[in-house]
């Protein structure tokens, strides 16, 4: 099918069709994988409900508009969610950087060589990071400017707002990781991820639409159940005694984690999805604060247990009431400071993004909120536990999470680390550090398993990390061989482990995934055989 | 007669147009709300081993607490310096064009800025030269001109080409994309129709030395519609987009680079709590109306989520 030429405009056309059809032999190609996986059509089942005319794919379980009433609704509510968007008061979160994004734009495509996704779908038009934006900006520029509605064809505005581009936008939306990349490299400094997350708050906030796992699942879920795992208060318990019996069997050790403890140093907020999916992640965690002696607590408060804040991918309100739920449990708990565990999304949420959300005596400095990985780094340096390097001598790459490395600058306390307690020289992959590339499930994408949606995310959005994993370990591909892909982030992972059942690295290539706390017990002297599992559960 | 009137007072009313509306953009963006953080490393104003590889003040524990207010100066050399410094380096190299932009426009991208500031370089010089009259000014002038028309014009001519055969580029150029880069060879096109016709540039001071002195002098045709078009440019850049070199300024500075957190009682604290006193008006079925952000930051338990 190769690249398919896209106008503006045909964003609005009434029909069903896909703008684009993707082609398995037009992805980016892949070393050591020579034989494409075949891309599927979505079920005609779901044809009859569901709007695939984007890209033939969605995550969107929502049945599309059928009446005219309802297309009108649609269109009205977009149009004016947008207009809020651009309202200093509506929008005081992020509009001057929506604004200026909007506005100044040079349309050089600099950015477009950043974006994995761009890149990873073999150059298809439609997921250039500036191929939304404009769109957005064309319909502004008609719609709400003076300029826009005197002399619009000569600044481009041509785009037409129907239900189609409404749908279409939406969806289009949910095509960007918010990776942020090509905000990196943009000459400018406009922010076209930063467009597209708007465009996902705008739907949510005026229309309350999002992906289910987003927003009914996710932060509803959060809010009123205590975690988007749905896991209640008694189910975190029960989890926390797992852990505890589970570290005894594995290690000889008898520990009692820490719940509820006031007046704690540290307040340890986890991904509750690694409790249920990654539970060697967490009693890691306690192993090692444990034997460092150090004076903490988890919290068993609904949210207390689950730092995640999906919200902080498409709803400002929401972010908000989490973030706040967060910082309220730790300072009713009287800890010193909030440290998240393995979590890309939620470092960013917690100890960034929400500050300037929460008043000021919830604000960062009255209490403090941190990254894991400089406390882990301290613990390993502070000589507190003998590690044996040895333990880990296997392959290693690290996946950068964009929200830890590019987003919030913590990059060197991870090596510092994989130096210090792995046998083998870690082998970087190519970009990496700030410079990173998505895992292709971030912004939500990890969780987004509705309809056919989870394919594209294994054959595109992923792509571009697979590729990578497959350059770090080029020289040992062979799978007796077993090669161990650090990701110190829950979604991180969750795509990592999706990917790799997709493209089958670990029957074909001897590659795993894991954490990083696990990595570092692993390597304990003092332990009587291996931590790490590999693909094995629990 | 008349014309040189003319070219007088649109001098000069360009100018005062120009600041009067880029200050206008200025204030107006300056108190847009304080959004929230939204930084991306690497940030030049980290401590100098971190900026390197793009680290921040959050790879250290406990950094809260270590962190401490900096004096004027400290502010000035550690936090501005770099980061005029790595802007001022993008504004002149283009670096990221060179590094990431695959569609060949670097090279012409850099022309048409280089002569534009060369352009405007010419411009100071003919200003002086036509107060205090020739000398070694003069004889740098009269090199310069030149030499920023055939580098600016080469640099929009370049681009034009590109953005028309490159369907890529094509795609995203509208028609007053065209403009700008036409309106930009225009006056460097006459630029050098003027330096042509009056290389010793005794003409270009004479009618400089008339704006300063508000006299008409008699110049060339061709020096009277370069700079007709050059003030033109003036009064038409702070409406367009073409203003990004100032708000640069404000994407990165406020934006991008903005890595302050917050203290409790600080000026941000305070602009926060005025903020989160604003009315929240969207209508998703998960927000309570009527409630200001703070009130509906407490609200949690919201039926809805879905239409």
């Amino acid at each position: 099918m190769s690249r398919q030429p896209i106008r503006f405009r045909d964003i609005a056309r009434l029909s069903d069709e896909p703008l684009v059809t993707l082609d398995a032999d037009d992805l980016l190609p892949l070393p050591a994988l020579t034989d494409p996986r075949p891309l599927t059509p979505p079920r005609p089942r779901w044809r009859d409900t569901y709007d695939f005319s984007l890209d033939g794919y969605s995550d969107l379980d929502i049945p599309m508009p059928k009446t005219p009433e309802e297309q009108e609704r649609l269109v009205r509510g977009f149009l004016t969610g947008l207009e809020k968007l651009l309202d200093p008061e509506n929008n005081w979160t992020f509009n001057k950087l929506f604004r200026l994004s909007l506005d100044y734009c040079m349309r050089c495509q600099t950015c477009s060589e950043a974006c994995h996704v761009y890149l990873g779908s073999g150059r298809q038009e439609i997921y250039r990071p500036t191929y939304r934006s404009e769109i957005l900006r064309r319909i502004y520029q008609r719609y709400f400017t003076p300029a826009g509605k005197l002399i619009g064809p000569l600044l481009g505005a041509d785009v037409e707002v129907n239900f189609k581009t409404v749908w279409r936008l939406l969806e289009l939306s949910y095509r960007c990781n918010l990776c942020r990349r090509c905000a990196q490299v943009c000459p400018a400094g406009i922010d076209n991820a930063l467009i597209a997350r708007e465009i996902r708050k705008l739907f949510s906030q005026e229309l309350g639409i999002a992906p289910t796992e987003l927003l009914r699942k996710g932060t509803r879920q959060h809010l009123q159940a205590g975690s988007s795992t749905g896991m209640n208060q008694a189910a975190f318990k029960n989890s926390v005694e797992f852990l505890e019996e589970t570290i005894e069997e594995r290690t000889g050790r008898k520990i009692a984690i820490p719940v509820d403890k006031k007046g704690a140093d540290i307040l340890l907020i986890h991904n509750a999805g690694e409790f249920l999916s990654w539970p060697e992640n967490p009693a890691a965690f306690a192993i090692l604060l444990d034997a460092a002696g150090i004076n903490w607590t988890l919290s068993s408060e609904a949210l207390g247990y689950d730092a995640v804040n999906y919200a902080v991918w498409f709803d400002d309100v929401e972010l908000a009431r989490i973030a706040l739920r967060h910082v309220k449990i730790a300072r009713d708990l009287g800890v010193k400071k909030i440290v998240v565990g393995e979590c890309g999304h939620a470092h960013k949420a917690l100890c960034v993004i929400a500050d300037r959300v929460l008043p000021g005596d919830l604000s960062l400095s009255e209490m403090p909120r941190e990254s894991c990985l400089p406390l882990l780094w301290d613990i390993v340096r502070s000589g507190a536990i003998r590690f044996d390097p040895s333990r880990n001598d296997f392959p290693i790459t690290l996946h950068d999470s964009c929200n830890v490395v590019r987003l919030m600058g913590i990059v060197q306390p991870q090596r510092e680390i994989i130096k210090a307690v792995c046998a083998q020289p870690l082998r970087e992959m190519a970009p990496h550090g700030v410079h990173n590339y998505c895992c292709g499930g971030g912004s939500g994408f990890a969780i987004m398993d509705t309809l056919n949606f989870s394919e594209w995310r294994n054959a595109v959005s992923a792509r571009m990390k697979v590729k990578q994993i497959l350059e770090a370990f080029g020289d040992v591909l062979d799978p007796g061989v077993r090669k161990y892909v650090i990701a110190a982030c829950s979604n991180c992972k969750g795509t990592l482990r999706e990917a790799i059942n997709y493209y089958d690295l670990w029957e074909k290539h001897g590659i795993w995934y894991g954490g990083l706390a696990e990595l570092i017990v692993n390597a304990m002297a003092d332990l009587p055989g291996p931590y790490l599992t590999w693909n094995e559960e629990m | 007669m008349a014309l040189h009137w003319f070219a007088i007072i649109f001098a000069w009313a360009s100018v005062v147009i120009f600041f009067a509306v880029a200050v206008y953009r200025v204030v107006k963006i300056s108190s847009m709300p304080l959004g929230l953080r939204w930084e991306v490393y690497p940030i030049p104003h980290e401590a100098r081993a971190k900026r390197e590889y793009g680290g921040s003040y959050m790879e250290e524990t406990d950094w809260a607490k270590a962190h401490k207010r900096r004096s004027f100066w400290a502010e000035v050399v550690e936090f501005l310096a770099p980061e005029a410094i790595e802007i001022g380096t993008e504004i002149a190299t283009m670096k990221k064009v060179r590094g990431h932009n695959r569609y060949g426009i670097w090279a012409f991208s850099t022309l048409l800025h280089w002569g534009i500031y060369l352009f405007v370089l010419w411009t100071l010089l003919l200003i002086i030269g036509g107060v205090a009259g020739g000398g070694a000014l003069a004889s740098i002038a009269g090199v310069l001109g030149p030499v920023a028309c055939v580098v600016g014009l080469a640099g929009a001519i370049g681009l034009i080409v590109r953005r028309a055969t490159v369907p890529d580029l094509a795609r995203y150029t509208a028609p007053i994309d065209y403009f700008n880069l036409a309106f930009l060879a225009a006056i460097f096109v006459f630029g050098l129709i003027s330096t042509l016709a009056d290389p010793a540039l005794a003409g270009h001071r004479a009618y400089f030395a008339g704006v300063v002195r508000f006299q008409p002098a008699a110049a060339a045709w061709s020096v009277i519609v370069t700079f007709l078009l050059f003030w033109a440019f003036v009064i038409y850049m702070p409406f367009s987009k073409l203003l990004h070199y100032v708000i640069k300024y404000f994407l990165y500075h406020q934006g991008l680079w903005d890595d302050a957190f917050k203290a409790k009682g600080s000026a941000a604290d305070k602009r926060i709590t005025e903020q989160l006193g604003y009315r929240v008006t969207w209508q998703g079925p998960h927000i309570v109306p009527g409630k200001t952000w703070l009130e509906e930051a407490q609200t949690s338990a919201v039926e809805g989520g879905k239409k």
